[in-house]
């Protein structure tokens, strides 16, 4: 019998201790490995989060507040030096407005600039969108309005000036009949959805009224988004005429040539701006976004050391029992003819074999519990988090993930202060919690590893007690 | 031949400083059965342990055959051991997660003796020492004592030594056992022309050793 079958065969001398200690490790290693899972799956999520950012710096007028509407919007020519800053390869500028639906009751909405023109006008059109009382993506009033329903209230309709009418909250848009219309030319031309256009029966070339003007339906456009269904583009400058808003931007993007020079043109655009906007690049988004991630995967870098440190402890004390139990025989070990090596590489084997049993069960936890585990820790993490928003109207928004749909990326989302929100996150961004733990090769190596590594700290102190047991220890009378 | 020479073992024992074996000075040719007796304390088991190589002299020599045993290194000590001497302990010190026949086997797997041989051999010095087939793969814990010293024996034969130490090998066994045991070490010596020196209380069988001696507070005074 070789030292490596003798071993294994000592880690099974006394099977209710053995079970008990290999339960116990087990316990230890399937808690480092679900922490290895939770860290993996955290440090793979942040990395696509943050190489998912893109080189846009978004730019909105600084300190809206409700009791603050006026003379803070962004202006044209503003952003026509940020569109001439180096690295700066266009700036996509935009005008965001309503129009309540004629017969309506409407609340109080604010808006940039002195007059107040959207509140006195209506348009003919019809929302599509669905009011539902109790479900998901229902709408509330709040920032001390009366949140109250209104007997005839229908949503107003959201009209979208813009210089790149291809883009709507930041989705390309589709068009499936008509043509597109130009964002520099001031025009009565517009771009609906499928979903306004089957609302109010139109068709390409039909017309409807807003702002007491008539406009005429260029395109149809097709989108999924229901903030996008209920809003007519125009191009930017015929929305500032119409609504009275000359030269108002309520918000822009600029897009950056490289991402290395994010940073950069994110300086140079604060500078340029001063306290006028509050600008904001993709990638500190990303960082603010994935702060909970980082706490989480320090939560499970420290559980895991302390997990890897726990099971090292448990070996090491069950091997300087065994070690003091067997202090004779190994004297009479060493007697016959047997070397220290010899008898720690014994050792060394049996501690191995009592890591790797506990390493199997633990692999069984760690596969079982590696994905709710990461699940709950960032569902944790992350659904304390609130982002907030301030837009045009002066309300804030208050962006937080209902309950029940966390994760998936189109959860529901509850938005309270307004309607047309305009913010922009990326998918990754906003799939925080669409977290995929998995347990590869690489992680299952890395846990028989921290098996191996248990067992060798584990053991390194038995080692130096089996060196220092003297041969003639076996002389002595029990 | 087994030569000592003027053999001083001394322990500290807190602030004093104890010796257990002072001076001593005797030979044992080959093949010679020879015994140690003394009262308790009187050094006995100390005396053992250095002829065994367990543990170094503070002064003096220990020659068998052409080897000193007291200039050998630490490395060197652990074949001597394995090579030379065979120990048999008063509790028999059989490694109880092995069966008898994988306790003979032990010291020759120590030597690099081939697997074929050593299980042969350990199947033959087994038989010799009297065990039954059926008991040789027994764990000791399911043998009885005279059976697991028969064991003990057979594995301190196992390297053909040229030294037998034993500790009181019968201490533990009752009176008809013990005679047995000391036969057949008796036997052995004859036999493999090895030399045994065993330690006892017991003066019968000292009495029945080719040469005793006696040792006094750590002194050999016959």
């Amino acid at each position: 019998m070789n030292p490596i079958s003798r071993g294994i065969r000592n880690a099974f001398r006394n099977s209710v201790r053995t079970t008990s200690i290999v339960l116990i490790l087990g316990l230890s290693i399937g808690l480092s490995l679900t922490m290895l899972v939770a860290q993996k799956a955290v440090e793979n999520k942040i990395k696509n989060v943050k190489s998912s950012i893109g080189n846009t710096i978004t730019i909105s007028p600084a300190g809206f507040n409700p009791g603050s509407q006026a003379n803070n919007a962004l202006t044209t020519s503003q952003l026509d030096k940020v569109a001439k800053l180096d690295h700066v390869s266009s700036v996509t500028e935009t005008l965001n407005d309503r129009q309540s639906t004629t017969g309506s009751d409407m609340p109080s909405f604010g808006r940039f600039g002195s007059s107040d023109s959207s509140n006195s006008t209506t348009t003919s059109l019809s929302s599509p969108t669905k009011l539902n009382a109790n479900g998901p993506g229902r709408f509330f009033v709040s920032g001390g309005g009366d949140s109250s329903a209104f007997a005839n209230f229908t949503p107003p309709v959201s009209f979208l000036g813009t210089n790149n009418p291809g883009d709507v909250d930041g989705t390309t848009i589709t068009l499936k009949s008509g043509k597109a219309i130009s964002g520099s030319a001031d025009a009565n031309e517009a771009l609906i959805s499928g979903a306004m256009a089957t609302k109010n029966s139109l068709s390409v070339g039909s017309t409807f009224t807003a702002y007491t003007a008539t406009l005429t339906v260029a395109g149809i456009f097709s989108s999924d988004s229901q903030s996008a269904q209920n809003t007519v583009v125009l191009s930017l400058p015929a929305l500032q005429r119409l609504s009275g808003q000359s030269s108002v931007v309520t918000s822009a993007v600029a897009t950056v040539d490289s991402l290395d020079n994010l940073s950069s043109v994110t300086s140079a655009v604060k500078s340029s701006l001063g306290s006028n906007a509050d600008v904001t690049s993709a990638e500190d988004q990303a960082n603010e976004t994935v702060k909970p991630l980082n706490s989480v995967k320090t939560v499970a870098t420290f559980s895991l050391i302390g997990a890897v440190v726990a099971g090292a402890i448990i070996i090491l004390l069950v091997m300087v029992m065994v070690v003091r139990e067997r202090k004779r025989e190994i004297g009479v070990v060493k007697a016959i003819g047997g070397s220290n090596a010899r008898i720690m590489g014994e050792f060394m084997v049996e501690s191995l074999t009592l890591a790797v049993a506990g390493a199997i069960i633990g692999l069984l936890i760690g596969v079982v519990g590696g994905q709710p585990v990461t699940k709950m820790l960032v569902d944790n993490s992350t659904s304390s988090q609130s982002t907030q928003f301030q837009g045009p109207g002066g309300r804030t928004f208050n962006i937080q993930e209902a309950p029940g749909g966390a994760d998936t990326v189109e959860r529901p989302v509850r938005i309270e202060g307004g309607f047309g929100q305009r913010f922009r996150q990326s998918t990754a961004v906003r799939g925080l919690s669409d977290i995929k733990a998995q347990i590869g090769w690489g992680i299952l190596l890395d846990g028989f590893g921290a098996a191996v590594l248990i067992a060798v700290l584990g053991s390194a102190l038995s080692a130096g007690m089996i060196a220092r047991v003297r041969p003639s220890t076996v002389m002595r009378a029990e | 031949m087994l030569e000592v020479k003027n053999l001083t073992k001394k322990f500290q024992s807190g602030d004093s400083t104890v010796t257990a074996a002072s001076d001593i000075s005797f030979s044992v040719p080959d093949g010679q059965f020879a015994s140690v007796v003394g009262r308790s304390g009187s050094g006995k088991s100390t005396l053992l342990s250095l002829l065994g190589a367990l543990d170094k002299p503070t002064s003096g020599s220990i020659v068998v055959g052409d080897n000193d045993v007291t200039k050998m290194g630490d490395h060197q000590l652990i074949s001597y051991r394995g090579k030379s001497i065979g120990f048999v302990f008063q509790n028999y010190n059989l490694v109880p997660s092995l069966t008898a026949l994988e306790n003979v086997m032990l010291p020759m797997e120590f030597a690099k003796v081939p697997k074929p041989e050593r299980m042969e051999r350990a199947k033959a010095l087994l038989a010799e020492v009297g065990l039954e087939p059926d008991q040789m793969d027994r764990k000791p814990g399911r043998l009885s004592g005279g059976q697991q010293q028969r064991v003990a024996i057979a594995r301190a034969l196992a390297n053909k030594p040229k030294l037998i130490l034993a500790d009181e090998p019968t201490g533990n066994l009752d009176s008809a056992t013990g005679k047995m045991i000391f036969d057949l070490l008796h036997e052995l010596s004859r036999k493999e022309h090895t030399t045994i020196i065993v330690v006892t209380h017991d003066l019968e069988i000292a009495g029945k050793t080719d040469r005793t001696f006696k040792l006094e507070d750590g002194k050999l005074v016959k």
